[in-house]
């Protein structure tokens, strides 16, 4: 890529989200001048920069919305909502070409007719409303596993086609929406073929659409994982400030001194001095771990993205699905400058999505409903960001209707998520924590923002994979907060060494529970595994050295069993020794041991040997 | 001769392709760089500059208002004002201020044309 592209690149996204800011807080106070000259500047600029590149497309299109913009500013009426919809609906469609343009290295060739659509938006003025969807199609989905949001946008697209006297403008949205939809999926050629596909013509595009949605399922079916993994966007390059970089090389001068004082200490030894050496040595030791902890730390630090990069994505996405459910409600965002390591940053926008979207439809009264109960009309969810040592903590809290919790047991029961007897014998938190079970969702019916099937398990899967837990609390007519705790960096993971056979391996100290020394007589066979009890539980018992294909290990008259705990799954692992905890910066098997099941990953010992890291969740589930 | 140029955009991207513009043109010319008027008033107090380019939209001093600062500082400097929004009264505030107005996206003929302008006044006021 040549530095003309990255610089626009960079650039771009600043501008995009400078100019997002500035629309959204100007809906709220349309007469804010400085707010709008702010948002003048970032459409010109852009389109200064899409002139730079060559990038006629994206030039027109913010030729047209830098103009309503400067109407404005120049004495004309206050911005609309419509407008304001316009301009966002622009910026979404410059990020949608940013992305496309770092993906390829160049600005995309046929953006044209993204371009017209937009172009044609502001010509209307209005933008296309969202029938309700038609049966045949939701039977259709139903079943499926697709991404809930994916699905409701294909859907979406394939009923706004149905409309009679649709323009070509409307079209050519349409398809883009669709394309966009199925290029976050991975699936660019069927994208590609899609937004091709006659501009002037609805019919064939609708049956191209619904055909996809088909073929969506059908691929699901088969396992979710290859969607999800092209969905993560791949992001290649950093900004990192000056200071950071800066410490990086102060480090890199202490650490040559050290190494001078180890030659010297190397003299030493030649001449026989081992009186001065031992003393040296160690104090170089010390100085060593010092330097080597304090590299750790900084080359972590550069990897961190501020929280700011995924919450800004939601005041728009908040106000869409406000306006779709016509209940009014007030986004407050704290906390957006707090770090996170960048992998983590990346992966929480679907979970935290996934999570305002439930409180927006199923916690969030009707206004009318909201007014009755001594509320204001207008609900509040707040997001905010926190660090707490080495973790962060991010909390989604609203101020809605709060769990139903006798609905929930009742649900839990009748879904198979738990037996009624289990869930007699569970307090409100624990039944509250059901909600996170697969297979559980209140919802009485499908909307088209929290969609359906995909419920909060997703959540709980997403957050611990990056290393988290989820937590929930509700109150009756008060609200409900869900907490993510997460680790601030995905690298460095704190273990339990365990030995089984001669091997050693590592489990992570999030999913270890207890260790405890249980007589082999209380070990039960169930069929062809093994299970004890465990607090009134039955527990499986894993024979790690069978399960991982070593060599068994020496058995005695008591065992240990790790026990550990992956979502709702508790499980025990017979092991011959207890080790120790260490911190291990942990590295994804490569090569040869690429996708060994039930290893997360592996670190060298200071023994030279190898620990490997094993995969909870893969090991229970 | 070779001068000295002073390119002020807050862009970064509008700046590197005003310098590869101006590269092209005369490569042996000093090019200096600032992102706001403040920084450019403080690099014409401190080092030598013969042209400045500028920006009109700019966040905090916009490009015309700095012109007019640097017609006071230095009564005689070739300046241009560039800005994508050809507009009447922006045009003849520049010409008032007896500095040019160019069109953004810039093309090479007009940047020429500006730059042989300039060398002629800068050598004319030096005979």
């Amino acid at each position: 890529m040549n530095e003309f592209i990255e610089q626009f690149l960079i650039e771009c996204r600043e501008l995009v989200e400078q100019g997002t800011d500035d629309l959204l807080l100007l809906e709220e106070r349309p007469g804010d001048r400085e707010r709008l000259d702010s948002a003048f500047r970032a459409f010109h600029t852009l389109k200064g920069a899409a002139g730079i590149v060559e990038f006629a497309a994206m030039e027109s299109a913010l030729h047209v919305a830098e103009d309503v913009l400067s109407t404005l500013r120049s004495g004309g009426p206050l911005i609309t909502a419509a407008q304001v919809g316009d301009c966002l609906a622009c910026l979404d469609q410059v990020l949608q070409w940013l992305d496309a343009t770092e993906a390829a290295g160049e600005p995309p060739t046929d953006a044209q007719p993204a371009a017209d659509a937009i172009i044609a938006r502001f010509g209307q003025g209005a933008a296309p409303s969202t029938p309700a969807a038609e049966t045949r199609l939701v039977e259709v989905l139903e079943n499926g596993d697709l991404d809930a949001i994916a699905r409701d946008l294909l859907r979406e697209q394939a009923e706004l086609l149905r409309q009679p006297e649709l323009s070509p403008g409307h079209i050519a949205s349409t398809l883009n929406v669709a394309g966009a939809v199925l290029r976050r999926l991975g699936r660019v050629d069927e994208a590609t073929r899609l937004e091709g596909s006659g501009l002037s013509e609805a019919q064939p595009s609708r049956d191209a659409i619904e055909s996809l949605i088909d073929g969506s399922l059908q691929l699901t079916a088969e396992g979710p994982a290859p969607a999800r993994e092209a969905a993560e966007p791949a992001a290649r390059s950093l900004r990192v400030a000056l200071e950071r970089i800066d410490a990086l090389v102060n480090l890199t001068g202490e650490l040559a001194v050290a190494k001078n004082a180890l030659g010297h200490a190397a003299t030493l030894a030649r001449q026989g001095e081992a009186q001065a050496l031992a003393p040296l040595l160690k104090e170089q030791h010390a100085e060593l771990e010092r330097l080597v902890a304090e590299l750790q730390r900084s080359v972590l630090s550069i990897r961190v993205l501020p929280l700011r990069t995924v919450f800004q994505r939601f005041p728009r996405l908040v106000r869409e699905m406000m306006v779709q459910l016509g209940k009014p409600v007030r986004l407050l965002t704290e906390g957006d400058g707090v770090e996170a390591d960048k992998a983590i940053v990346e992966n929480l926008f679907e979970p935290i999505l996934h999570i305002l979207r439930n409180a927006l439809d199923h916690g969030v009264e009707p206004a009318e409903v909201r007014a009755a109960a001594g509320k204001p009309p207008s609900a509040t969810i707040s997001l905010r960001a926190l660090r707490q040592g080495e973790r962060v903590l991010i909390e989604i809290e609203d101020d809605g209707v709060g769990i139903d919790v006798a609905k929930v047991r009742e649900v839990a029961v009748a879904r198979g998520v738990a037996s009624a007897e289990a869930v007699d014998a569970m307090d409100d938190t624990a039944v509250t924590d059901l909600i996170f079970s697969p297979g559980f969702s209140t919802a009485s019916q499908v909307t088209a923002v929290s969609g359906r099937g995909v419920g909060m398990d997703a959540v709980r899967t997403a957050v611990e994979r990056l290393g988290g837990r989820v937590a929930i609390d509700s109150r009756a007519g008060v609200g409900t907060t869900v907490r993510l705790m997460l680790p601030f960096t995905v690298i460095m993971t704190q273990v339990m060494t365990v030995e089984v056979g001669q091997q050693v391996f590592g489990i992570p100290m999030e999913a270890l529970v207890e260790t405890v020394r249980i007589p082999r007589e209380r070990i039960a066979a169930v069929g062809t595994a093994s299970a004890f009890v465990y607090r009134g539980r039955t527990v499986p018992l894993i024979d790690l050295s069978s399960a991982l294909g070593q060599a068994a290990c020496a058995r005695g008259e008591e065992i240990n069993i790790v026990i550990a705990q992956a979502g709702s799954e508790l499980g025990g692992l017979e092991v011959d020794r207890l080790g120790e905890r260490m911190d291990v910066m942990l590295k994804p098997m490569e090569g040869l041991l690429a996708g060994t099941p039930a290893v997360a990953g592996a670190t060298f010992l200071g023994d030279g040997r190898v620990l490997i890291v094993l995969d909870l969740h893969q090991l229970l589930h | 001769m070779a001068y000295q140029v002073l390119m002020v955009d807050d862009s970064k991207l509008a700046r590197m392709g005003l310098a590869k513009a101006l590269a092209g043109l005369r490569p042996d010319w000093v090019r200096l760089e600032a992102t706001n008027a403040d920084e450019a008033l403080a690099l014409v107090r401190q080092s030598h500059v013969d042209i400045a380019l500028l920006d009109f939209n700019m966040p905090g001093k916009d490009g015309l208002t700095l012109a007019a600062e640097l017609r006071e500082l230095k009564p005689t400097m070739p300046v241009a004002v560039i800005s994508a929004n050809v507009q009447h009264e922006i045009v003849t505030q520049a010409r008032e201020l007896g500095a040019e107005f160019l069109a953004k996206p810039l093309t090479a003929a007009a940047l020429s044309e500006f730059v042989e302008r300039a060398e002629r006044r800068l050598k004319e006021g030096a005979e």
